[in-house]
């Protein structure tokens, strides 16, 4: 077996938590069942990656084996990585039925006629996900498998979420690759970026809860939440005004759990405007700014503003539009005409 | 151990020359001949420190600012030292929203050359349920042209003024996302010239500047001597 396989095989069952690795190996495969009964999995990491390192050797695994390993790996635990959302669009208005060995065919075909040295693997799953693992060389060299890039493809979908890694350079061959694997005509970058995999799926197959659009106002419906051991001699003062933040924020923001997205940019390009007694700036140019929100969970964290008192109710379509846009990345522009107060977004 | 002294590290001439402590390690296999790897190094120094030199006894030296760079653990082997030999107090220098507002409109109002970087504040909202992070960054010759128009009199400052250039970008800002910026915590300056951070750190970014951003920080320890 090849050094690099060997060492390639090692880090990865290194970096698989040990309540995990076991579970990992047999979706794997590779590893007969009795050679992991052979294995103390109750013995540190390192011990454990050098027995399944031996036990590989004793099967001559290659670079392919431990490819899907990887993926397997990447699979479970997606949320390692960042994941842009690109779609194709096609000219034909007709679906044509998914030859998936005729994709693959094609994927590495485009791929290796441009670059001598790639490991291109394919592993499907359930959902009818594709997915692709490609480890980039250069003419020079042979592929590196640390520098990876992942693809995602939903094949009922035009959607593909791509990790793409280091390699940003290649980034333009592999759009390239997948357009013509999947008989589309174009693709193009969706300005929307997240750890969370399953998240930007939710966005954009619209598997989260939507807002309304209400054209009527509803009939209060909130939920009087009637305290156990209440003081009757205590009244909430602006009792009003947090159940209309609580219902606003209903509406504008949906029921449900929120996507989770952990960041957001704009790239703010509008004039500045002030009240005139105060005799500051009045530019005719744009007043430029950069602004970036991040949190672990960011939706959920800019819902919980207005409620804290730090934003308004309802909040700026600004940022509550994100789902619906399907985008995190904004340039904005102010809107010349009638409502100088509006903005766009391109 | 080397410690050193740096006479021209001053504001003015009542200041007491500032006081470099160095620590190196060398190579324990060959102590004589290797070479000596600067580890962290930290500074005393008082810089436009009038107000403290005119309370101070005639042969007493005080450098109430001390800078440090290098891994946290030599930084409290030497403060401990410190604070032992010398019986004095060591602590981070906190830099409050409002301290560090005073940095951001007094530094935005510096002339700098062409490729300047933006004028950036970052707030932080701990206490959601999931923290949130905002970083607001102006492009550095649009935040000046704002300052210019808030500052009436050069080479003079008054909290007004920095108050009104604060609105106008939180306002700004509340323009575009309904969020008050006013509500949340102001944690991190920068510009061209330095950044500050609500801990104590910071960066110095333009040379010329350094004696103008000493002089701020050693009024601001001064002030939490008293």
């Amino acid at each position: 077996m090849d050094e690099t396989v060997a060492e390639y095989i090692r880090r990865t069952v290194l970096k698989i938590p040990r309540e995990e690795i076991k579970a990992m190996l047999q979706k794997w495969g590779f590893l007969s069942e009795s050679q992991l009964q052979s294995i103390n999995f109750r013995q540190i990491k390192e011990n454990i990656s050098q027995d399944v390192v031996q036990l590989c050797e004793e099967n001559s695994a290659d670079i392919k084996q431990a490819a899907v390993l990887d993926i397997i790996y990447n699979h479970i635990y997606p949320n390692k990585r960042v994941w842009s959302v690109y779609q194709m669009t096609k000219t034909a208005e007709e679906t044509e039925f998914f030859d998936l060995t005729d994709f693959k065919k094609k994927f590495k075909r485009r791929l290796r006629s441009a670059l001598k040295h790639v490991t291109i693997n394919f592993r499907e799953y359930e959902d009818h996900a594709i997915w692709i693992r490609i480890a980039w060389g250069t003419p020079y060299t042979k592929p590196n498998q640390y520098k990876t890039s992942y693809v995602v493809y939903h094949s009922q979908t035009p959607y593909v979420f791509i990790s793409a890694s280091v390699l940003k350079s290649n980034l333009p061959l592999l759009c390239q690759a997948l357009v013509v694997a999947s008989n589309y005509h174009d693709i193009r970058e969706m300005e929307l970026r997240s750890h969370s995999l399953n998240s930007l799926k939710d966005i954009v197959f619209k598997r989260y809860s939507q807002n309304f659009q209400t054209y009527y106002p509803r009939p209060l419906q909130e939920r009087k939440v009637a305290p156990e051991n209440a003081d009757l001699r205590i009244i909430q003062e602006n009792i009003s005004e947090k159940e209309r933040i609580q219902r606003v924020n209903r509406e504008v923001f949906g029921d449900g759990p929120q996507p989770k997205l952990e960041f957001a940019q704009y790239r703010l390009e509008t004039m500045f405007k002030s009240d005139p007694k105060m005799d500051v700036l009045d530019k005719k140019e744009p007043f430029r700014c950069l602004v970036k929100f991040s949190s672990p969970h960011l939706l959920e964290s800019l819902k919980s503003l207005a409620p804290a008192g730090m934003a308004d109710a309802p909040l700026s379509p600004l940022l509550t539009c994100i789902p619906q846009k399907a985008r995190n990345y904004f340039k904005i522009r102010e809107k010349k005409g009638v409502f100088p107060e509006s903005f766009v977004s391109p | 151990v080397a410690v050193s002294s740096l006479p021209d590290l001053r504001g003015t001439e009542r200041d007491q020359a500032a006081i470099l402590v160095q620590l190196s390690s060398r190579s324990p296999a060959f102590p004589k001949n290797s070479e000596e790897k600067l580890l962290w190094s930290g500074w005393f120094c008082c810089v436009s420190g009038d107000d403290l030199s005119d309370n101070v006894p005639e042969d007493f030296t005080c450098l109430p600012l001390f800078l440090a760079n290098g891994a946290e653990s030599y930084t409290s082997i030497v403060g401990s030292w410190f604070q032992k030999t010398f019986d004095c107090c060591f602590r981070r220098l906190a830099l409050s929203p409002l301290n560090l507002s005073w940095m951001a409109a007094m530094w935005t109002g510096c002339k700098v050359d062409k490729t300047a970087s933006p004028t950036e504040l970052v707030f932080s909202v701990p206490c959601l349920p999931h923290p949130l992070d905002i970083s607001y960054a102006i492009h550095p010759e649009d935040a000046k042209a704002l300052w210019d128009t808030v500052q009436k009199t050069p080479g003079e400052i008054t909290q007004e003024e920095v108050d009104v250039f604060m609105d106008c970008l939180y306002s700004h800002f509340h323009r575009h996302f309904k969020i008050h910026l006013s509500a949340t915590k102001l944690v991190k300056v920068s510009t061209a010239i330095a950044s500050a951070h609500c801990d104590g750190i910071i960066k110095f970014l333009q040379s010329q500047y350094l004696t103008g951003v000493l002089t701020l920080l050693t009024e601001l320890a001064i002030s939490q001597i008293q």
